[in-house]
């Protein structure tokens, strides 16, 4: 049996450590050592995302990832992202929309709606299937979760509008 | 008329909550990552299982050696049937004949059969195992292809057949022994040949289906474990507990109430977690060990599992000059693969309703459920009704355009109306044929012109349309439970897998108790505390299930009212149940809560309502397949589409889709439509790519890198839902099955489309650009050579 | 998949010096994403891999030099490629192309170097790299060698690439003052699929008339290759309806297409004619600012 080793890394902010063996793939060592049960593999490819987590930022199919390469990592999942009692804007969109119906890509999905407004705060149409387009989803809910995208990003842009705001009020009054 | 075996299920007004836009109850928990399921249970303790499969479609089994296996440090123990034997004698399970093996015995029937598994802690361990097990053939002469396998005198897959008693309604269907027939089903309504002599043109054509498979992305998984008194606890991610329950206490010899079986979400189901997948293998894998035991299959192991019937359907038809129906004769092979799960309840199902939704003088019917040496079929949205559609209604275009008809005014001609007698001589009622439809053809603009293109990209439309009868007899039963301080369970055994059935269950109760149905909670399928449930399929759930639901929800309240009558003195006629209480005549507002706590003196007490809920059902005639009471209800769904073929590859692009179903009543508007479309979705993929691909029984393509489902960018232009409804007398207030509708029309609709864009008929799915190229090629009379 | 040891090497001596062996059990592993799948489906099992992750700051670079040729670090991740803004300036060809393939996930993880030593023909960069003669630079303890890309894909699934290699560097060079380019996609069951056939085209005009022209085939052939009979057919000549057919009816006596799940080989060959010839139809068409696009 191979060797265990120690790696170090942070998990939705917080420094945590795990011992993993060479060849355990992050989904595994997130599940086992975490519950973060948001991470699933499903077509173990790469293909359907619903393993998406983020390393140093940006979006990875933990199913084809070596956990033992996240040492010294900052890896965020979807449990980083909301709570049940703080729900992230995407989430909440993906709500209201009915993104979903069994829910076993969901996680995936918000993560990479999640990162795709981040980079992109206003897609189009075809900019959301470019970017969604390695999730799968087989109960079909794509035409919700376009829609959603598009509602998270008008979240988005009303809140970071608000914000300006704030800060504009912030500084007349200071 | 219907008959209803229990009271009070007449359709009712709703009283705000059902029909309501209710956002799913577990919404949260799936955006969040939280929501259970099955495949995120680990044990202290638990051992992982790998399964050894077989590599050949049909050979004796000379011998197993696992010592290579077993001395991989790591590994736990390699078990084998010989070691399952010695806690089940007869190892032998299905729902519909008693024929898979928990692991082979002697033979194996179908690449991927499990002929061994490994046990460890670490599941890689158990992984690598695996290829160390030796196993040695004597191969057999394997059969694939139904129509085949139906004929063969040589290949034949089951010694002996072994039908399993499960089901009332296939007692009259014997198998053949010493043929590959599983189980046959006929239908004879009418003088046929009478008929077709009447005809002024008669049609046969052959259309085939491919096999596809459910693909749901979480993999199936169970985990058993002994309780502390030794009965066993089964977590599965199934569509049927209680089938679960039954067919391991039956293996084992046990009484029901020393099983326990539960779920959680399901992410996804399509059918391919009915009855017994990994349960039984896993239960006895804990009574071995005696420790908890977890089965988790990979997305390749998944094609070798469950899959859906291939099928070959000959369709004859005879027609009047004028464009009427006169005759039709149907014969149907399924390819059931090497286990019949529920093949033979498909074939006699599905079989009735090969004639479609059409009003037709005489009808003969054939149907054989076909072993072959292929992975099993089962049921997959629509109980193999999409194939017999992609028959019917192709075959509804061809004879049109023959006719020189429009496609819609043939329809039209032909359409089984309410109270009209279908083909197995039930009376259709409360059926939206017609509507559906005329629903169609408005949304379609079928009446407007239409522009084909000219050049590289054709353009074309199509429309079909199909009917499919709610399976029974079936049961369903449940609780309501008014807990101390008023709030309300409803103990279920529907499985959400997507569909919404917690919602539309929540709905139901909170509209008969005057709730909110968020407040409302759904308790999941778990046999030691939920009642009795057939099991989760065939779009039965929001009728079967809705009603013992809407029932119990009756029976609580009028528990609870009484209770305030006798404490108030009023008349409980006069009571009124809203908003979570009741209210007297008087102007008083007594909370459910408030009524418990006066009657025991503190916060105390439940209320317990129960509902229970089977549907007439007369089993068909053994010499003529009739009956008067086939179904419960029936689903109607259309499809309507429009393509641009590419002239040059043979491209279909869907630019816009149009789904009619008729719901009844929809419980949750939101949650039909999404029903709808996606099931559409679904068998796109089945009509334009999805094909499992076989070599010599081996899945060329067992992985979604060469399976590959539809995706965001399959979507067609423009998607347009349309639900009907058509209330059902005895449905939950009004409302019908919906999770199928959607797969109905869809493959015929594409071909049809495709037949106008560019003149070419394809008679098999799936519909690829290299078949539509071929076609139209040889067409023109240039075909190619392959290199 | 089974267990092996991992060793993560800090400098490109160090890696090559852990990678100097014979033993086909040793690999390196640079974003991973096909060598997992490998390892996944057991179709490889190593005892050791030699992770390239830390050399990633030394060997990522992408830049022009002033001889105007085009150098690409193979550790560059395919997302960086697609997102960088030295590599569009030099073609935009190469980041359309790279949006359509796979997905962000797998381009945020998957490297240049590992795209290409995979040698799977159904990748979408390997086609668009040997139309604008690419030169892959390996190295070994023993020192470097660069070799056309044209002569490192030598077949199916296989490389130039010997034991104890690495490649450390893409080169290409400059494309000459208007020339356009694109790269045409064919998939046959989703759209999402791998490509069945993959055409990438860089043609030259210069008064109407093809003075340079490139085109490469992949994914229907058992490796990329380039139709030289093709392209010298159309030098010289004005790209007509009539020309661009004959190139395309031309391309499919040139190839060998592999008969597989996704079509037949005579199915290939037709898609392989009409994607040559739409590929030099959409450059044709181009008007003389544009730089050709991505089709599917």
């Amino acid at each position: 049996m191979a060797e265990y080793r120690t790696i170090r890394f942070r998990l939705n902010g917080r420094p945590v450590e795990l011992a993993v063996q060479p060849h355990e793939n992050l989904v595994e060592a997130l599940r086992r050592g975490f519950q973060m049960y948001s991470v699933r593999e499903s077509c173990g490819q790469g293909l359907c995302g619903c393993c998406t987590v983020y390393v140093n930022g940006k979006a990875v199919s933990g199913c084809l990832y070596l956990a033992a390469l996240v040492d010294g990592c900052d890896v965020q999942t979807a449990e980083g992202l909301g709570t049940l009692q703080q729900l992230s804007p995407v989430q909440e969109a993906f709500i209201e929309c009915e993104g979903f119906q069994c829910g076993f890509c969901t996680p995936g999905m918000i993560m990479m709606a999640t990162q795709l407004l981040q980079e992109n705060p206003n897609p189009t149409d075809e900019e959301i299937k470019h970017y969604m387009s390695g999730n799968l989803c087989r109960c079909a809910a794509y035409p919700e979760i376009i829609a959603a995208v598009h509602r998270a990003a008008e979240k988005l842009r009303a809140s970071k509008e608000t914000d300006a705001k704030a800060d504009q009020a912030a500084t007349v009054a200071g | 008329m219907s008959k209803v075996m229990e009271p009070g299920v007449q359709s009712a007004a709703p009283s705000g909550q059902v029909g309501r836009p209710v956002k799913r109850l577990e919404s949260a928990a799936k955006v969040t990552g939280r929501a259970e399921y099955i495949h995120n249970l680990e044990l202290p303790g638990m051992l992982r299982a790998k399964v050894v499969r077989s590599t050949v479609a049909h050979a004796r089994i000379r011998g197993i050696d696992t010592s290579a296996a077993k001395a991989l440090p790591g590994v736990y123990d390699v078990i084998t049937a010989e070691d399952i034997l010695k806690v089940i004698p007869d190892p032998y399970y299905g729902p519909a004949f008693h024929d898979q093996p928990i692991l082979a015995i002697d033979k194996v029937r179908h690449v991927g059969e499990p002929v061994a598994v490994v046990l460890a802690t670490d599941v890689h361990v158990a992984d690598q195992a695996t290829d160390l097990v030796e196993v040695e053939y004597e191969e057999l002469e394997p059969v694939f292809h139904e129509v085949e396998a139906y004929k063969s005198q040589t290949a034949i897959v089951h010694d002996v057949i072994r039908p399993a008693g499960t089901f009332a309604d296939l007692k009259s269907l014997q198998p053949r022994n010493k043929t590959n027939v599983a189980m046959e089903y006929h239908l004879r309504n009418g003088d046929v040949d009478a008929a077709f002599a009447k005809a002024d043109y008669v049609f046969e054509h052959t259309f085939r289906s491919q096999q596809v498979n459910h693909l749901p992305l979480e993999p199936t998984v169970t985990v058993a474990q002994l309780t502390d008194t030794g009965n066993l606890l089964i977590h599965t991610s199934s569509q049927s507990p209680s089938f679960v329950r039954i067919e391991v206490a039956r293996l084992l010899g046990w009484p029901e109430n020393k099983v326990r079986v539960r779920t959680a979400y399901l992410g996804g189901g399509f059918g391919a977690k009915l009855y017994i997948k990994l349960e039984a293998l896993v239960a006895a894998l804990a009574l071995i060990t005696q420790r908890p035991v977890r089965l988790s299959l990979t997305m390749e192991e998944q094609f070798y599992t469950i899959t859906r019937h291939a099928a070959t359907v000959t369709i004859r038809t005879g027609v009047t000059k004028d464009g009427r129906i006169v005759a039709r004769d149907c014969k149907t092979w399924w390819n059931g693969g090497a286990y019949a799960d529920i093949g033979p309840r498909v074939t006699q199902k599905s079989g009735f309703t090969a004639a479609g939704p059409y009003d037709i003088e005489a009808v003969s019917l054939d149907s054989y459920a076909v072993y072959t040496n292929l992975p099993p079929a089962g049921a997959l949205r629509g109980f193999g009704i999409p194939q017999l559609v992609w028959a019917y209604e192709s075959q509804a275009d061809i004879i049109a355009r023959e006719l020189g008809m429009d496609p819609l005014e043939f329809r039209r001609k032909n359409i089984l109306r309410n109270g009209r007698p279908h083909a197995t001589g039930t009376i259709l009622e409360d059926a939206g044929t017609v509507e559906v439809l005329e629903e169609l053809a408005r949304k379609m603009n079928w009446d407007q012109p239409f522009d084909r293109g000219s050049g590289t990209i054709r353009r074309g439309r199509g429309i079909a349309i199909g009917v499919k009868a709610a399976v029974s007899p079936t049961t369903s039963v449940a609780f309501v439970n008014l807990y101390s301080d008023g709030s309300c369970g409803v103990y279920c055994g529907t499985v959400d897998m997507g569909q919404g059935s917690d919602t539309a269950m929540a709905q139901i109760a909170a509209d008969v108790l005057g709730l909110r149905a968020e407040d409302v909670r759904i308790i999941h399928p778990d046999t030691e505390v939920t009642p009795y449930d057939m099991a989760t399929l065939g779009s039965r759930s929001t009728f079967h299930m809705g009603n013992a639901v809407r029932l119990a929800a009756e029976d609580a309240k009028q528990k609870i009212v009484a209770m305030c009558a006798e404490q108030t003195g009023f008349d409980p006629a006069a009571l009124v149940v809203r908003d979570g209480g009741v209210a007297t005549p008087d102007g008083s507002f007594f909370t459910f809560g408030a009524i418990l706590a006066k009657r025991h003196g503190m916060q105390a007490g439940n209320v317990l309502g129960v509902g229970s809920y089977f549907p007439y059902y007369e089993k068909p005639n053994p010499e003529t397949g009739m009956s008067e009471h086939i179904t419960p209800y029936w689903m109607v769904g259309g499809t309507g589409v429009e393509v641009e073929v590419d002239m040059e590859t043979g491209k279909v692009h869907i630019t816009r889709l149009v789904t009619v179903g008729d719901c009844g009543k929809a419980i949750n508007p939101g949650i039909v439509r999404r029903q709808l479309s996606g099931a559409s979705f679904m068998q796109m993929g089945f009509t334009l790519f999805e094909e499992m691909v076989f070599d010599e029984g081996q899945v060329v393509n067992a992985s979604m890198a060469d399976y590959k489902i539809p995706g965001f960018w399959d979507l067609p232009d423009i998607n347009e839902v349309s639900i009907v409804e058509v209330p059902h007398r005895n449905g939950p207030f009004g409302a019908k099955g919906i999770g199928e509708t959607g797969s109905l029309g869809l493959s015929p609709a594409v071909a049809n489309a495709i037949y106008d864009a560019i003149g070419v008929r394809i008679y098999e799915t799936p519909l690829t650009p290299e078949k539509v190229l071929k076609a139209l090629r040889e067409k023109q009379g240039q075909g190619w050579e392959d290199a | 998949m089974n267990a092996f040891d991992l060793i993560q090497p800090d400098t490109l001596e160090e890696a090559l010096s852990l990678l100097n062996t014979d033993d086909p059990l040793v690999r390196p592993l640079a974003g991973g994403t096909a060598l997992m799948l490998m390892m996944k489906s057991k179709l490889y099992a190593p005892e050791r891999l030699v992770s390239l992750q830390r050399l990633k700051p030394s060997l990522d670079k992408v830049k022009v030099d002033e001889a105007g040729r085009l150098h690409l670090g193979p550790l560059a991740t395919l997302r960086e490629l697609e997102l960088s803004p030295v590599v569009a300036q030099f073609s935009p060809v190469i980041p359309k192309a790279l949006r359509t393939l796979s997905n962000v996930r797998v381009r945020n993880v998957a490297t240049l170097g590992g795209h290409l030593a995979h040698g799977d023909p159904h990748m979408d960069l390997p086609p668009i790299l040997l139309a604008l003669d690419a030169q892959v630079r390996v190295s070994s303890e023993a020192g470097h060698r660069d070799i056309p890309l044209s002569e490192f894909l030598t077949g199916y699934y296989s490389t130039a690439l010997a034991p104890g290699e690495l490649i450390t560097e893409v080169v290409v060079p400059p494309l000459p003052q208007g020339t356009r380019g694109t790269y045409v996609k064919f998939t046959a069951l989703s759209a999402d699929d791998w490509p069945m056939a993959g055409v990438a085209a860089f043609v030259r005009l210069e008064d109407g008339q093809i003075s340079d022209a490139r085109v490469a085939v992949s994914a229907a052939t058992e490796r990329p290759v380039r139709l030289h009979e093709v392209e010298s057919f159309l030098r010289g000549q004005r790209p007509t309806d009539e020309v661009l057919h004959h190139a395309g009816e031309l391309a499919g006596t040139q190839i060998h297409p592999l008969a597989d799940i996704r079509g037949s080989s005579g199915y290939k060959r037709e898609i392989v004619k009409v994607c040559v010839r739409r590929s030099l139809q959409q450059i044709a068409q181009t008007d003389h600012n544009g730089d050709g696009g991505v089709t599917q």
